[in-house]
């Protein structure tokens, strides 16, 4: 797994900035706006994930695209534009074929960027962040993630136990391996409860619940932070300023309208386009720098 | 369970519904032209999640709670990871059900909530994360209510009828519901919520026959084994 330059800032930047790509890869519906969001979160993921996300983004992304864009004129009639009628009487309307093209785009770009999401946002970013609002569900999430292992490795050690008396899922017929398979699995509940109560206990003689807690991993907001999260600001002030002046709307239905573009638009659109771009050409620049150190020495 | 908390719950939780909600909903009309109903319901569900993470924290749970809440939602997660390879035949409801019977509505609707959240880290977050959080987590709200005003017994027999029911009601009332809104406003049409229930109608089945199996098997010994740690320790008595 190569590191990725843009997952290496303070995990505020990183948080913040899949919310507000989400949030306007939801609410953007044009289309000059909807191929910027897509294009730049299909070419992020492949910077993070290389060939696993071309085929990711192949053999899921592209079918349901297709799929979901089909089923719309389907179900939604509205429109002025009849191309033809269905069998059953109902009109098949340009607007709500290029609706439903629309609409799939916007869903395939929100799990595309969510594909980046899992690589980026890690577990323990997560808790770093929420740690201090709600440090109580943290912990729990925390200790769900590392209980998860855990159990299953305890699985393997009553298995193993209970092998030796002839009685794993592995021996007996069929009844007798669900029975033994289900003892196992009440041999590991009851295991596990016993265990929690005692981490509880070590937890509390240890002085959970008392003020002044620290955190597993340390992040601090440096200049490099500063810069990044003033730059997303920016880009993020123009792209709404471009919003409230209507460049980012489309209306579909009963006809297609959309603001004539002017220089306005120009701009919103390379502020957006930096904007969804700016973890891609982090880590294209980042890989040439260090490529530029390593060719000098 | 005392009266404090319940009140401050009923508080927030009014506040959310009379003042945030509708003007999330008056914004989603006005500023982006009703047309965001992905978003604005994404919201509106992250929302009802917020008066139950407030409550727990400001009550600072003790460490024995916090513990065990965490391994009922490692168990339902490590069982929903290992039926992968069967889809929506899940134990993570019959659990999230047996929870809210034994250790109380707070402690089911936590228990269903961190599932959903965790268990996409191994399955992968998406849009449908806060969906599943609420759908999981009411299920377990509503067991521990329900039990406590004796509507729901311990037998296996209620437990099954209420199994089956929220899976296919509840749970995939809300999902169904959650996968339409991605159609945006035309797609709010009779035919439309028919045929999304009815293709959505086999999943809840499937989803319902499992978590009436899961909880017919696991149903007994998980609340014996719940009770057992509960005296012993003297756990969650309020």
């Amino acid at each position: 797994m190569r590191r990725d330059s843009f997952a290496a800032y303070h995990p505020i930047v990183n948080f913040g900035y899949f919310v507000v790509v989400l949030a306007f890869s939801m609410i953007f519906m044009h289309p000059v706006f909807q191929g910027i969001a897509l294009i730049s979160a299909v070419t992020y993921s492949i910077v993070l994930n290389g060939i696993k996300a071309i085929r990711f983004n192949v053999l899921y992304m592209l079918p349901m695209l297709i799929i979901l864009a089909a089923a719309n004129p389907l179900f939604n009639h509205a429109g002025v534009t009849i191309l033809f009628y269905m069998k059953d009487g109902n009109p098949v309307t340009l607007e709500s074929i290029l609706y439903g093209i629309a609409s799939s785009c916007m869903l395939i770009t929100v799990m595309v960027w969510f594909s980046c999401y899992n690589k980026v946002m890690t577990s323990d970013k997560f808790i770093y962040l929420f740690g201090r609002i709600i440090p109580a569900l943290s912990l729990i999430f925390s200790m769900v993630l590392r209980f998860v292992p855990r159990f299953k490795q305890q699985i393997r050690v009553i298995s193993v136990a209970q092998r030796s008396i002839g009685r794993d899922v592995t021996q007996g017929n069929v009844v007798h391996r669900a029975r033994h398979g289900i003892r196992i699995l009440s041999i590991m509940t009851t295991w596990a409860m016993e265990n929690a109560i005692e981490t509880a206990d070590s937890m509390k003689a240890r002085g959970y619940g008392l003020p002044g807690r620290t955190s597993f991993s340390l992040y601090r907001l440096d200049r490099r932070d500063q810069t990044m999260l003033i730059t997303l600001a920016i880009l993020i002030a123009a792209v709404l300023i471009g919003a409230s002046a209507g460049e980012n709307t489309i209306r579909y239905f009963p006809s297609i309208h959309m603001k004539d573009q002017s220089w306005l638009s120009a701009v919103v659109y390379t502020a957006y386009g930096l904007l969804c771009m700016l973890p891609a050409i982090i880590s294209l620049v980042e890989e040439l720098k260090w490529k530029f150190i390593i060719s000098k020495t | 369970m005392n009266r404090g908390w319940m009140n401050r719950r009923t508080l927030l939780a009014s506040l959310l519904i009379l003042v945030v909600i509708p003007a999330t909903i008056v914004m989603g009309i006005v500023v982006m032209d009703d047309r965001k109903y992905y978003f604005i319901s994404l919201l509106i569900i992250l929302y009802t999640l917020i008066p139950f993470a407030m409550v727990f924290e400001s009550r600072k749970p003790q460490a024995r709670e916090l513990i065990v809440i965490a391994v009922l939602a490692a168990i339902a997660v490590a069982g929903r990871s290992a039926f992968f390879m069967l889809p929506q035949f899940k134990p993570v409801l019959a659990i999230v059900i047996i929870t809210g019977v034994s250790l109380g509505a707070e402690a089911g609707f936590l228990v269903g909530a961190v599932t959903g959240f965790v268990s996409n880290f191994f399955f992968g977050q998406g849009p449908w994360t806060p969906w599943q959080m609420f759908s999981f987590g009411i299920v377990g709200f509503l067991a521990g209510i329900l039990f406590r005003i004796k509507w729901l017994r311990r037998s296996k027999l209620s437990l099954c009828i209420f199994g089956g029911l929220s899976a296919i009601v509840i749970y995939g009332g809300i999902m169904n519901f959650s996968s339409l809104s991605l159609f945006g406003s035309n797609s709010y049409t009779k035919e439309s919520i028919i045929a999304i229930y009815i293709s959505g109608f086999w999943f809840d089945l499937v989803h319902a026959i499992a978590t009436v199996c899961f909880l017919f098997i696991l149903a007994r010994p998980m609340l014996e084994k719940l009770d057992r740690i509960k005296r012993k320790y003297g756990l969650i008595e309020r």
